[in-house]
């Protein structure tokens, strides 16, 4: 993306992203004019401008983005704490900022840049990346514009993949973060496990958890993600576990896809 | 198809009682709703679907947040496309947005910034917006906004401004008056003054809201108070020069409960039908 062309436009929007211009502006308002490539005209003009006045916008945008963040992510928020958030703030708005003219997209993108970041920070429980992706996820399902499609009436059969409803997501987290509570005053922190949900969204537009076994989730991975026709997906899971598929597994299998297709998660076989 | 347009005292619908709206607990109480495409847009679930049935039993405007036509960025088109298919699926007879940039260099920053009262300016807002009618599909109407400060050396007032940006396009005004009174108590101008500056036969529709102290020198358009009388006086002022007009109450911060903002639309809408009897008396066939 070139630069601004408007240098008046590339000033409030360096204030407004740009701590150290920020801090300057406070500081030394006609250094950061000076600074600016504006006509003589317009430098005279802001130069004649409370810098206090034009900050006011810095804190409307990051008012704006850290609320936004903070409705969609309550518990993440309150574990980091005021000044932490605040923080993590004002460097996602100066390093990235949004791309999507959605607000509703803040969040997401707030915790994808935050992820590696949160990664490398010794302050950071461990576990407030999958518990961020977690938040994010209610949120993300219950309005995809995916979802909801009909039944395709064919049988399921080993050589075709299925076909799953648009809403449905296979996560899988390192802490079980799914079973922590939903007040944020609570700061518990989740057992490390090995924990795969099956989220969608059913017919009343409710989001919808399944917790998932190892070998449930190894199958939903092949058949949801990874697409295989159902023979394909249980071969893997099989070799994945080093055994052969036993009558238990074949009948736990039947079982879960059926379950499934009860649900209104798996829509019959697909293309 | 296009719906006749409605005239009257709406409310610019929000979650927060989109539940309550469509339970039909505001049936008879306002002349429209106005919604934000953007709200809806690329969405599932619940909230679409309560958006279906409620348009399905109330007139609906459309009012955008995010066009940006102030920047120098490149229009996004991807929005574009988007924003047309929510027009024309609920026939919006036209679509406002705002005055003012809200994206910089591929970034949003979610949020009304002002652009400089210049000619280069307006003639790039012209511009653009004449692109955009071409993009959906329906007439533009462009909303005056709060600004805080002027952003470098202005050309001209924002009233000519404005009414330069009208001339070149050919687009519509979306009048908010409480905007005006807020750039009239921050700026220090008498907003009855600007009102008579502004070619009120462009404005196709109004919006009222209230706004919130920053601090001594400072109000914001927050749209989290109740309308306040000066704002009310801008609005009878306007209405009864111009006749009926749609007029939008705002409410985006401290939301109260449902029966409180349909109380307070029913004061708008006192204010209206005054207003409009003014202007029947001066408009009146002999």
């Amino acid at each position: 993306m070139p630069p601004t062309e408007d240098p008046r436009l590339a000033l409030l929007g360096a204030i407004i992203r740009d701590p150290t211009t920020a801090a300057l502006a406070e500081r030394d308002w006609p250094a950061v004019v000076a600074s600016a490539d504006l006509a003589p005209a317009d430098r005279d003009a802001l130069l004649r401008l409370s810098p206090q006045r034009v900050l006011v916008y810095r804190q409307l945008v990051h008012n704006r983005i850290a609320n936004a963040t903070r409705e969609f992510l309550p518990r993440c928020a309150a574990r980091l704490g005021p000044a932490k958030f605040r923080e993590a703030i004002t460097e996602f708005v100066a390093q990235r900022a949004s791309q999507s003219p959605y607000l509703r997209d803040v969040p997401g993108e707030f915790v994808r840049w935050a992820l590696t970041r949160w990664a490398g920070d010794r302050d950071i429980p461990e576990y407030l990346g999958d518990l961020a992706r977690h938040e994010l996820l209610d949120f993300d399902v219950r309005n995809d514009p995916r979802g909801g499609e009909n039944a395709t009436g064919e049988p399921l059969a080993l050589d075709r993949p299925l076909r799953f409803d648009g809403s449905t997501r296979l996560v899988r987290y390192a802490f079980a973060v799914h079973r922590l509570s939903r007040d944020p005053k609570d700061h518990g922190a989740p057992s490390r496990e090995d924990a795969r949900l099956l989220v969608f969204r059913d017919a009343s537009c409710k989001v919808r958890y399944l917790e998932l076994t190892v070998f449930a989730g190894n199958l939903v991975e092949a058949l949801l993600v990874d697409a295989l026709p159902v023979g394909d997906a249980l071969r893997r899971v099989c070799v994945a576990g080093e055994h052969g598929l036993d009558d238990q597994q074949l009948a736990d299998a039947a079982h879960l896809l059926a379950d499934l297709a009860d649900r209104g998660v798996v829509l019959g076989a697909g293309a | 198809m296009t719906l006749p347009v409605p005239v009257g005292v709406g409310l610019g619908l929000r979650s927060a009682f989109l539940r309550d709206v469509d339970r039909g607990e505001a049936e008879g109480r306002v002349a429209f709703f106005e919604v934000a495409p953007e709200n809806y847009m690329h969405r599932g679930g619940r909230l679409p679907k309560r958006l279906e049935s409620i348009a399905g039993r109330h007139p609906l405007l459309t009012h955008g947040l995010m066009m940006s036509l102030g920047s120098t960025d490149a229009l996004d088109r991807a929005y574009l496309r988007t924003l047309k298919e929510f027009l024309h699926r609920y026939a919006a007879p036209w679509h406002s947005d705002h005055l003012c940039f809200s994206g910089l260099d591929g970034t949003l920053l979610h949020d009304l910034l002002p652009v400089p009262f210049d000619r280069g300016t307006a003639r790039r807002i012209a511009d653009r917006i004449s692109f955009v009618e071409d993009a959906l599909g329906v007439p533009m109407a462009i909303e005056n906004i709060s600004w805080y400060v002027e952003l470098g050396n202005p050309h001209y007032a924002e009233t000519d401004f404005i009414n330069e940006i009208l001339a070149l396009s050919g687009c519509r005004l979306l009048l908010d008056v409480n905007n005006v009174f807020v750039n009239a108590s921050n700026h220090g101008f008498d907003p009855f003054a600007w009102l008579a500056e502004i070619p009120l036969d462009r404005v196709v529709a109004l919006h009222v809201a209230g706004h919130e102290p920053w601090d001594d020198t400072l109000i914001i358009d927050t749209h989290g108070a109740d309308v306040r009388r000066e704002v009310e006086e801008m609005l009878h002022w306007v209405i009864a020069r111009c006749g009926p007009r749609p007029v939008v109450l705002e409410r985006d911060a401290h939301i109260p409960p449902l029966p409180e903002l349909l109380a307070e639309v029913d004061r708008i809408a006192a204010v209206y039908a005054n207003a409009l009897c003014r202007w029947n008396e001066t408009h009146a066939p002999h």
